[in-house]
């Protein structure tokens, strides 16, 4: 019989990111429970508003984690996200988050199974320690594990050493990664996905010479809508008895996630660089949104996700701090590595995350790859499920490997020597 | 009890090779390839013996396709058991399963790949005599070593992970000539256990050359430059080169008109790169392709081609040529729009000089005109074939001479009496006023060409009878 070196010892893998966790057994393709990692809260100060001096107090704090909780409208539930740029900031909710996914989804109990977390490559060891801390103390772990989203995406693809191109929901990453690890010297990221899909948000709602402004209701507020000709203005009513109760942050979460299906469904990367003629040529797309309002959108579905490869010089000008688009991540990227691995790695370019799925991204990338190198190899999974959750798949590669099982921290080791052994052992 | 014949018959044994037989000889047992077929009985197989398979098939019982035997065969029990793995130094047990056969007291067997570097330490005292170096200090060359062992000697992650505070700048190189050179001090310095051979094979091993080593990586770094330079300019020139077809096509294109049929210019290479077909394929999940059918986009109109106007057309002197209803309207049969003068009738070959020579001598130049207004250009047509007329009249006017005179002095000669063609002949030498004939081939040459001289001087001396003509 075929061994692959692997010895399952029924290991679970939770990768969280901004969009969503997924958990699952190590040895799967496939994580078992994709949650979303928003959340819905309704705070109890809610009721009146004099109470707002007093701390919050958080056991009468009523959330709603999974599929039906942040997405489904509740009077009231304000919406928060425990991650700010790819890092956990707030630690309250994750307990909960992981609680619902293993235990409400996949009805395992997290004390009988080794866990093994992902980070991302600019985690900081205050918040490794607290996530062994939550895993040992809460959870009950046997043995606990937090290794590396990127060296996970390239055990993924199934490289020793890459170039990892995560691009997430709210992060763009370019670390190099040489035998299992990350060279810290070439970690290059940035917040670009957040400022595409602002800058697509503010393409929808400012007026242009095409058309008016989009309104981005979400359809829980629209009580009925008539169908209407193309470009032509909307005809709906909003539900008014809903209208008081929702809250900034949850209309806030609503409308970006319409503008980033906005942009799934018609956005596109032109696939040699911006040119007047040739997008005047590509076809328009139409797209209708949930007040009813529909159009056909031509150069505008462009303008976007052009954004993850140039900046225009007046926004250059205007914000010269502005996050980094993706060529000039990988080039800085690069130049911090030796010279003698820059071959090694533009030859493994890994492409991962949720967003490198945007329309024409890899071709894109492609493009600028080779006005710069002469040769460069990008590996970018067709499957779907690979490409989103890359990080999670390595994660149960490396769980279910014979050699790994030395390098779990156990129970035992943690009440040894404490928080300082996440740090030496997880590299 | 049944006789010997009986029992030959049943088991089909042919009678002469049994009397042969002698009653010691054993019976033969009926071949393997013969024997009875299951599902059959024994008596009725004797009957009809091994030749009806089909009967035997259909007697047979159905059974279903032989099962692969993968190995072992039995059962196999598998248990869920807890393990130590003996690479660990504490006591976790982790759980997986196992076949229930296997040894329960078994090392792990991953346990073996667990492989650690060989660590070097020293004592104080041989760091003093042997190690000592200006650029080290002693923490920190512990502090390599700790790092060394930490990254298992991956000089990359090393160099990467490598911070000692308040230490210098370190680059690659030093790290592993420090690393190595201390090796080497240390095995030199202290009792081998084993022989000389294995000794400087260790040492071997730990050879470095960090001038050699600083020297290739500059060279590296030069060479990468170079070729990144080198790239770009291909890439540069390949931009210019894109750039001067695309002049060309939109020369040609004024040139040959806007619609002269000629095919789409291509802008850029990468347009055809886009329009690859297989290239779509390959990367199917991020292209542009609309994945249901989507409603197709209102399509730009040309705009409206201009009335035809006659008035203006006479006051600017355009004339429209109506193009043949006979050939279809594709761009095939499009033609260019075209210079007028560039359509003028030339003469044809044989008799082009002729011609030519005629119109100069008209005073009219037939290879350019001043004016090629659409009358004139009419005009020199119709002159053009007025005179390739008289050309070709005049020839045939001559052929006509020749042979009058030809059959006349046929006539004479045979009026004469049958010596008197060489006379004729050296008669008509004379006329044409040639040298010592030869013989009758260069006689017919010379002939031809009085002819021709007297035909042009014909043609020249009344040009205006024949172009009236």
């Amino acid at each position: 019989m075929v061994n692959y070196g692997g010895d399952e010892v029924s290991a679970l893998v939770i990768d969280i990111g901004t969009s969503s966790l997924r958990a699952g057994y190590a040895g799967d393709d496939t994580p078992k429970a994709i949650i979303p990692s928003s959340y819905g809260y309704i705070p109890p100060s809610a009721d009146g508003d004099v109470t707002m001096n007093e701390p919050t107090p958080t056991a009468q704090v009523k959330s709603f984690f999974g599929q039906s909780g942040p997405s489904i409208w509740r009077a009231n539930m304000e919406i928060g996200n425990p991650l700010t740029e790819g890092l956990i900031s707030d630690f309250g909710p994750i307990p909960a988050l992981i609680r619902h996914a293993l235990e409400d989804v996949m009805r395992v109990s997290a004390s009988e199974h080794p866990v093994l977390v992902t980070e991302p490559s600019w985690n900081t060891q205050a918040n490794r320690e607290r996530m062994a801390e939550i895993m040992f103390e809460e959870f009950q772990v046997p043995a606990f594990y937090i290794a590396n989203t990127s060296v996970l995406n390239t055990f993924a693809a199934g490289k020793g050493s890459a170039l990892v191109v995560d691009i997430g929901q709210s992060m763009a990453s370019v670390i190099p990664v040489v035998d299992g690890f990350v060279l810290r010297k070439g970690l290059q990221y940035s917040s670009l996905p957040q400022l595409v899909r602002g800058h697509a948000r503010h393409l929808l709602t400012m007026p242009n010479a095409m058309r008016p402004p989009i309104d981005l209701y979400p359809y829980q507020l629209i009580a009925n809508k008539a169908a209407v000709e193309p470009n032509a203005p909307p005809r709906y009513t909003l539900r008014e008895d809903r209208l008081p109760g929702v809250t900034a942050s949850w209309r806030e979460w609503y409308e970006s996630r319409e503008v980033d299906e906005w942009l799934q469904s018609v956005g596109g990367i032109p696939d040699q660089g911006w040119n007047d003629q040739i997008i005047q040529h590509r076809q328009p797309k139409q797209y209708e949104f949930p007040t009813g309002y529909n159009t056909w959108f031509g150069p505008e579905r462009f303008m976007a996700g052009e954004v993850y490869f140039t900046h225009s010089p007046q926004l250059m000008a205007s914000a010269p701090n502005i996050a980094k688009p993706i060529p000039g991540l990988i080039l800085d990227s690069l130049r911090a590595c030796d010279p003698e691995l820059r071959q090694v790695l533009i030859s493994n370019v890994v492409l991962t995350g949720g967003a490198s799925m945007f329309s024409g991204l890899s071709d894109r990338l492609a493009t600028e790859l080779g006005r710069q190198f002469p040769h460069f190899k990008i590996h970018a999974p067709g499957n779907p499920i690979e490409r989103r959750y890359g990080g999670w798949l390595g994660g149960s590669i490396l769980a279910s490997l014979g050699t790994f099982h030395q390098l779990w921290i156990s129970k035992e080791e943690w009440q040894e020597h404490g928080k300082a052994i996440v740090g030496q052992r997880c590299k | 009890m049944a006789s010997a014949a009986d029992v030959r018959s049943i088991l089909s044994i042919p009678a002469t090779s049994s009397s042969s037989a002698g009653p010691s000889q054993t019976k033969k047992p009926p071949a393997g390839s013969t024997r009875k077929p299951e599902g059959i009985s024994r008596e009725l197989y004797s009957l009809i013996g091994p030749s009806a398979p089909a009967l035997a098939a259909q007697l047979a019982k159905p059974r279903l396709k032989q099962k692969p035997n993968l190995g072992g065969g039995g059962k196999v029990k598998w248990e869920w058991r807890k393990f130590k793995n003996n690479a660990r130094s504490d006591s976790l047990e982790l759980g997986h399963w196992v076949k229930a056969t296997d040894d329960s007291n078994a090392e792990y067997k991953f346990a073996k790949y667990n492989i650690q570097p060989t660590v070097y330490e020293w004592s104080q005292d041989e760091y003093v005599r042997h190690l000592e170096d200006s650029e080290w200090t002693k923490e920190e060359t512990e502090y390599l070593f700790k790092i060394a062992q930490e990254y298992d000697i991956r000089w990359y992650i090393i160099n990467d992970r490598y911070h000692y505070p308040g230490g210098p700048v370190r680059e690659i190189e030093d790290l592993k000539d420090r690393y190595y050179s201390v090796c080497r001090k240390l095995i030199r310095n202290r009792t081998w256990a084993g022989d000389e051979a294995s000794k400087s094979q260790l040492l071997a091993s730990f050879q470095y050359d960090k001038e050699r080593e600083t020297i290739r990586r500059k060279y590296v770094a030069k060479q990468i430059q170079e070729e990144e330079a080198l790239y770009i300019e291909l890439k540069r020139l390949e931009q210019t080169e894109r750039q001067f077809k695309k002049d060309r096509e939109i020369l040609l294109r004024t040139l040959a008109g806007v619609d002269s049929g000629l095919p789409d210019i291509v802008e850029d290479d990468a347009t055809l790169i886009v329009s690859d077909p297989k290239k779509k394929k390959l990367r199917g999940i991020d292209l542009d392709i609309p994945q249901t059918p989507v409603l197709t986009a209102p399509v730009m109109k040309r705009p409206p081609i201009p009335n035809k106007n006659a008035e203006s057309d006479l006051k600017h002197c355009i004339i429209r040529h109506e193009p043949p209803s006979s050939t279809p309207a594709t761009k095939v049969a499009h033609t260019p729009a075209y210079m007028r003068s560039f359509k003028l009738p030339y003469p044809k070959a044989a008799i082009a000089p002729r011609v030519n020579t005629l119109l100069t001598e008209l005073g009219v130049s037939s290879s350019r005109l001043v004016m090629p207004t659409a009358t004139n250009c009419q005009h020199l047509e119709s002159l053009m074939d007025a005179a390739t007329n008289l050309v070709e009249l005049k020839r045939v006017l001559d052929k006509v001479d020749q042979d009058i005179d030809v059959l006349k002095s046929r006539l004479q000669i045979r009026e004469e009496g049958g010596d008197g063609a060489s006379i004729d002949a050296m008669d008509n030498d004379d006329r044409a006023e040639t040298v010592e004939p030869e013989g009758e081939t260069r006689r017919s040459q010379s002939v031809m060409s009085a002819r021709s001289t007297r035909g042009r001087k014909n043609v020249s001396s009344s040009p205006a009878a024949f172009y009236l003509y």
